[in-house]
């Protein structure tokens, strides 16, 4: 019995991870059609947000050492900058570029972050313990120690997802968009600024990769230059079978992976436990040739049908 | 009269091919302009040209005493032109109040927009009913309406219409007229529209403009043209001198 509650807190727990990844490429797929392949690298600068930036093999704690609600502001703050650097340097200026430009501009990006890293921190691994209590405060649940963290991080999934919902549903912004997302013409002949919207959708978007840095980082205890890649990629899997252009679907796709991969991590013999990978993949063709629209209609799949 | 609007001589391009060719039109203040004209003539070229979805190559267009030529179309909106394109538009995902609520965006003036809000739904009793009820279910003439509502909640100087006829059946597009020129009646309302049918046109506008091949072929007061045989011709292409410009067009 604890055995399988272990399996369900891990599986919800990955599964909201890449929940919330998926949601930061899903918002800015919505409004501006990019796939942003740097997502993966915002959130390793969150992480890397936390120390001093330095050269030297061992982590030097900067915000790391913050009270948790600074620290929290504070590395926000700083994946949020990023974000809206990036939208100003790469992305406006191929703002009516077509939707694969702006993808490969997106791998362009993603690439110089990954270098600056390694510029400035060194591409080496550095240990760094974040909220160490996290993982040390255990419940004992059916003879099965479950740690605070996955709880957490599954909580903190549902109240930002709550928190986005209410937004885009019950603020003017929100509903601008949603407006634009569905047909930014129109929206923009209403008034609705285009640099606005985009910028809030790298705002939100920015918001939500730091959260998924200080999760990531506080469960990993490291920091490598390339630690967001592997969400990231699971991420925008997530967004294709949840469905491109539905939240929704992120969400769900999200959660499916991180469940998946979980059960298989747990089910599968020992010997080829470490091809996991191989049959979640195997999994996501499936569902590509039974269903290629995605789990998730969007409105623009379904217009079409 | 002064002219509100005034478009210069404005050539567009879709990547080579040229859409209108020196085109000019004006519109004065208070004025119901239509530009008629078959499929493909460059009537929708014209008006998304005015609001900043496409730029000329070549001319101006000057709203009021600003030239507001290749502006944002956000800009373009926050001078005052409201454009219903073609189409339709509304936002499916959002319901008729949300619709609504953005056409209201760019204003500050909160006990006006709820005056204004009331208006338009005592205009169209049709929207007050389905208030909670998602765009996207709307019938034809419904999402018409809608966008004709939203596009006056921007309280515009100027607003231009695309084929507001457009899969309508005939009585809801009599009532689409009237609610137009009502609102041209009692509020001043500026109206560039563009229309296939020339009946119609002739019956609402004040002033018309025949547009063929990319090209003005015919201008005037509706009241002068109203036997309609100088409009058929310049629509069709019949007449010589007609045929000509369409030689050279093509």
């Amino acid at each position: 019995m604890g055995y399988i509650i272990q399996v369900i807190v891990d599986a919800l727990s990955l599964g909201s991870l890449y929940a919330l990844a998926a949601l930061g490429i899903g918002l800015l797929f919505g409004v501006l059609r990019l796939i942003n392949f740097a997502h993966g690298d915002f959130i390793t600068l969150g992480a890397y947000a936390l120390i001093v930036p330095a050269y030297g093999p061992d982590a030097i704690r900067f915000i790391a050492d913050f009270h948790p609600v600074a620290l929290i502001i504070c590395t926000i703050l700083v994946v949020v900058a990023i974000a809206l650097l990036s939208e100003l340097l790469v992305f406006r200026p191929l703002r009516y570029a077509s939707a694969a430009t702006l993808m490969v501009g997106s791998f362009a990006l993603s690439f110089v972050i990954q270098n600056l890293i390694i510029m400035i921190y060194s591409g080496r691994p550095k240990s760094l313990n974040l909220w160490s209590d996290l993982t040390a405060i255990k419940f004992d649940v059916g003879g099965v120690d479950i740690a605070l963290l996955p709880l957490l991080i599954i909580g903190v999934t549902m109240v930002l997802m709550v928190l986005l919902v209410l937004f885009l549903k019950h603020t003017p912004w929100g509903v601008q968009m949603r407006a634009a997302a569905e047909d930014f013409k129109m929206a923009r002949m209403l008034g609705v600024r285009a640099n606005f919207v985009i910028s809030l959708a790298f705002v939100l978007s920015g918001a939500l990769a730091a959260v998924v840095s200080l999760l990531f980082e506080a469960q990993l205890g490291i920091l490598m230059f390339r630690m967001g890649t592997p969400l990231m990629v699971f991420a925008f899997i997530a967004t294709v079978i949840g469905g491109m252009g539905s939240l929704v679907g992120s969400v769900v796709g999200g959660m499916s992976v991180g469940i998946v991969s979980s059960i298989l991590q747990a089910g599968l013999p020992s010997e080829i436990r470490g091809y996991r990978d191989v049959f979640v993949f195997g999994l996501v063709i499936l569902v590509l040739l039974l269903r290629p629209q995605g789990i998730v209609l969007s409105r623009a799949t379904r217009e079409r049908v | 009269m002064t002219a509100l609007l005034k478009i210069d001589g404005i050539t567009v391009h879709y990547s080579r091919l040229a859409a209108v060719r020196n085109v000019s039109v004006e519109v004065g203040e208070g004025e119901i302009v239509c530009i008629v004209g078959p499929n493909g003539a460059g009537k929708s070229t014209t008006l998304l040209t005015i609001s900043g979805i496409l730029s000329p190559t070549e001319g101006t267009v000057t709203f009021g005493s600003k030239n507001i030529t290749g502006a944002n179309p956000e800009n373009v909106a926050r001078m005052g032109i409201s454009q219903v394109p073609e189409g339709r538009h509304v936002f499916t995902v959002l319901n008729v109040e949300e619709n609504l609520r953005i056409g209201t965006l760019m204003r500050r003036d909160r006990s006006e927009i709820e005056k204004d809000f009331k208006m338009v739904l005592d205009m169209f009793p049709v929207l007050a009913e389905r208030r909670r009820q998602p765009a996207g279910k709307l019938s034809g003439g419904e999402q018409q309406m809608l966008v004709i509502g939203r596009a006056l909640l921007t309280r515009p100087k100027l607003m231009t219409i695309d084929e507001p006829s457009l899969g309508l059946a005939p009585k809801i597009v009599d009532r689409v007229y009237e609610v137009l020129t009502d609102l041209r009646n009692r509020m001043g309302l500026t109206l560039l529209i563009v229309e296939q049918s020339s009946e119609r046109a002739l019956k609402a506008a004040d002033r018309i403009y025949v547009l063929r091949s990319g090209q003005i072929q015919l201008s005037g007061n509706a009241k002068d043209l109203r036997d309609g045989e100088k409009v058929k011709q310049a629509y069709f292409g019949f007449s010589d001198a007609a045929k000509h410009v369409g030689e050279v067009a093509f």
